[in-house]
């Protein structure tokens, strides 16, 4: 298994203390049969513990909907997408944002953010 | 409400139900049916999550009663027998009185899920298999009809107590970092397991006994927290995959064959009729498991610590058309497994191996699902499981039938009782602890110790058992408990979707269960059921047909055991050599067939 690496540019944005959102490139190395949220979790173990993505109460199996990001410019759940290169990886736009790749999946916090 | 200063919210509500999954969907309607205003928070999405999700699913009940209900069933299957070979299977360490409440309400829950819209996909004599998306859907949909609230991504912290009794509990809001408290006449727990003390688990990531440890913190008592069930042929690489079942599926669907890293059929070292019930029957979590780790420990396992899975002698097409009639395309719930189709028939390794996937141990729970707490109410894999010391039947039946009841008499007890009050001061030492992390500036690093607790419950807490491994892991639990923990540090200082955070405190009560699981396996000096031990390999019906209770006082761990409660079928007696106390449970089920 060859060990490349590729660049991975993330969406980060605190909305209660930052202005406006910034993108941050990560690299990390890949091995065969890793997903665009095994990258995520790359990330946050060994690069940057603050990021922050859908990962708590993720399933997995591509049907909790919770891992859904936009990666080159495409919605997509990040535990069903494949890596295949560089990628840049940005909340779902119609989502409002809570942190980061974050967003309100359902209102059924009472509707607050 | 200015009550309680620093805290962000109180909700009051009159019965509070913990989890999102089916035991806690199920309590919840059962609840708001007798007319209790009743609030449910789930630790992420509401009926998406939880292991009710990632469940097959199946629901088993008695055959004759399945075919009452319109499916071809087993008419000459009766209660009776289904009650003797859930007990059988669960090595004589079932509370009965609990079975037999789960073989006569299974099929009134059948019955009312059919109602509310769950789609079949097929039958067999003691079963229906469905989805756990299609179950949790028709739940939701139901506990919106009779007016439940639900909250999305709110994590509980720990249950709040006075005078005694619950009176509600202290949660997080994930997405704000703002911190909830829920007043309320009854709390239903159902949390689930604790999968993430795991690693490799075929759980989904919330699920890190929450509801247990917070029990357990109370002062309830929890007990059988020794047994853990390893789903097998789980897979365990590429990093996508780890943990998903799907080849667990296969091999007891369609078929196949484990090998060794030598290439060996291992499985057939084994008693045949050991190995035929025990891959054709979900016997295989309890005896493939074990085969396997045993395969390891040998060093002849595969690189990431399993077997290999092939389909065997079985032609291709055949192979092929037999998987594809329960997966068309290959899919398996939202994976589309063509990459695996083409690995499978091109001959390339599939390496696969056991995985922590469901819990016996749990809770204290009586016939009405009363905790030992007043006002507590437990469902579902969090609570101490009917199944005793193995689980062959349904846990996706049981959370549906012990969420009713708790639904049902936490509404009944919040009839009786007034609106408690908040002890404040638990609320401020809890909200000081909670915040902890987030203010140390140096410390331990949540994922790093994870890693390692995760790391070393599998090693030493797995599927094969021996005192000297259970020793080192209860000393390394204790000096998690006395340097670490109190030493976590969060990189980002934020309280807003924390990751770090969330670990953190998941922390607390992973390393709370671990350690009344490994004292509790240090303690049963036997196998049975899944706690197999190299150094006690014989089940002692003599000394061990008892349950090992445990209770908090002050800082100590309060240890009982009591004999195991028996109703109908009295248990065996004897020593008997664990792989032959196997072959005859499985020998003591009755002619009706199916996987349960």
């Amino acid at each position: 298994m060859s060990q490349r690496k590729v660049k991975v540019k993330v969406f980060r944005f605190d909305p209660l203390v930052e202005r406006e959102p910034r993108y941050v490139t990560y690299e990390v190395p890949i091995v065969e049969g890793m997903s665009v949220l095994d990258v995520l979790d790359y990330i946050y173990e060994n690069i940057d513990s603050s990021i922050a993505y859908y990962a708590h109460a993720a399933c997995r199996h591509g049907i909790c909907g919770g891992c859904k990001v936009v990666v080159n410019g495409k919605l997509c759940l990040a535990c069903q997408t494949p890596v295949s290169g560089d990628m840049t990886i940005e909340p779902p736009s119609s989502f409002k944002v809570i942190r980061d790749i974050v967003s309100m999946m359902s209102e059924d916090a009472g509707g607050r953010v | 409400m200015k009550l309680l200063g620093e805290i962000d919210e109180v909700m009051t509500t009159d019965v509070l139900v913990v989890g999102g999954g089916g035991a806690g969907l199920r309590a919840a309607i059962g609840a708001a049916e007798k007319g209790a205003s009743t609030l449910l928070i789930c630790k992420g999405l509401t009926a998406k999550s939880g292991a009710s999700l990632l469940a097959g699913a199946d629901l088993t009940l008695d055959g004759r009663s399945l075919h009452e209900l319109g499916f071809p069933g087993e008419p000459r299957d009766t209660k009776d027998k289904f009650f003797n070979d859930i007990v059988t299977q669960g090595f004589y360490l079932n509370n009965q009185k609990l079975v037999e409440l789960y073989v006569e309400d299974a099929p009134k829950r059948v019955k009312e899920l059919l109602e509310w819209g769950i789609k079949v996909n097929f039958s067999e004599q003691r079963a229906i298999f469905t989805s756990g998306s299609s179950i949790l859907s028709a739940l939701l949909k139901r506990a919106k009809e009779v007016g439940v609230g639900t909250m999305d991504d709110v994590m509980l912290i720990d249950l709040l107590t006075k005078h005694g009794r619950v009176s509600g509990v202290l949660a997080l809001n994930i997405r704000t970092g703002d911190l909830i408290v829920f007043r309320s006449k009854s709390v239903v727990l159902a949390t689930g397991g604790w999968h993430k003390a795991y690693s490799p688990n075929a759980g989904s990531r919330e699920l890190s006994g929450d509801g247990i440890a917070a029990a357990y913190r109370a002062g309830a008592e929890v007990a059988n927290m020794e047994f853990v069930t390893f789903c097998c042929n789980v897979l365990l690489w590429p990093p996508k995959w780890q943990g998903i079942i799907f080849p667990y599926l296969l091999h007891l669907l369609v078929g196949g064959r484990l090998v060794n890293s030598r290439g060996e059929d291992f499985l057939n070292k084994y008693d045949p009729t050991i190995v035929k019930f025990g891959t054709s029957m979900e016997w295989n979590k309890c005896f493939v498991s074990i085969a396997t780790a045993l395969e390891v420990l040998a060093g002849r396992g595969s690189p990431h610590g399993g077997v290999y899975y092939e389909p065997g002698d079985v032609p291709w097409e055949e192979f092929e058309s037999r998987v594809t009639k329960y997966y068309p395309s290959w899919r398996y719930k939202g994976i589309d497994f063509s990459e695996l189709r083409g690995m499978l028939k091109e001959g390339k390794p599939i390496e696969v191996g056991p995985a922590a996937e469901y819990f016996e141990g749990g809770i204290v729970i009586n016939e009405k699902c009363e905790t030992t707490i007043p006002g507590l109410y437990a469902a579902g894999e969090c609570a101490v499981s009917l199944f005793g010391a193995n689980r062959i039947a349904a846990a996706t039946t049981e959370m549906l039938v012990e969420g009713a009841i708790a639904g049902e008499s936490a509404a009944e007890y919040a009839k009786r009782v007034v609106m408690p009050e908040i002890d404040e001061k638990q609320v401020e030492r809890l909200r000081e602890k909670v915040l902890r992390p987030l203010e140390r500036e140096d410390g331990t690093r949540p994922v790093e110790l994870m890693k390692k607790v995760q790391k070393m419950a599998h090693e030493k807490l797995g599927p094969v058992r021996k005192h000297d491994n259970m020793e080192e892991f209860v000393r390394f639990i204790e000096v998690v408990k006395e340097k670490e923990l109190p030493n976590l540090c969060v990189s980002s200082k934020t309280r807003r979707y924390n990751k770090e955070w969330i670990e953190a405190l998941e922390l607390e009560n992973i390393v709370q269960v671990l350690e009344l699981s490994a004292k509790s396996a240090l303690m049963r000096t036997e196998s049975r059921g899944v706690h197999y031990r190299l150094d006690h390999p014989y089940t002692d019906n003599d000394n061990w047909l008892r349950e090992i209770v445990m209770r908090r006082v002050g800082d100590k761990i309060d240890v009982i055991t009591r004999p195991v409660v028996v109703t109908k079928l009295p248990p065996t007696r004897g020593v008997v050599p664990y792989m032959e106390m196997m072959k005859r449970m499985m020998e003591a089920h009755s002619e009706i067939g199916g996987h349960h």
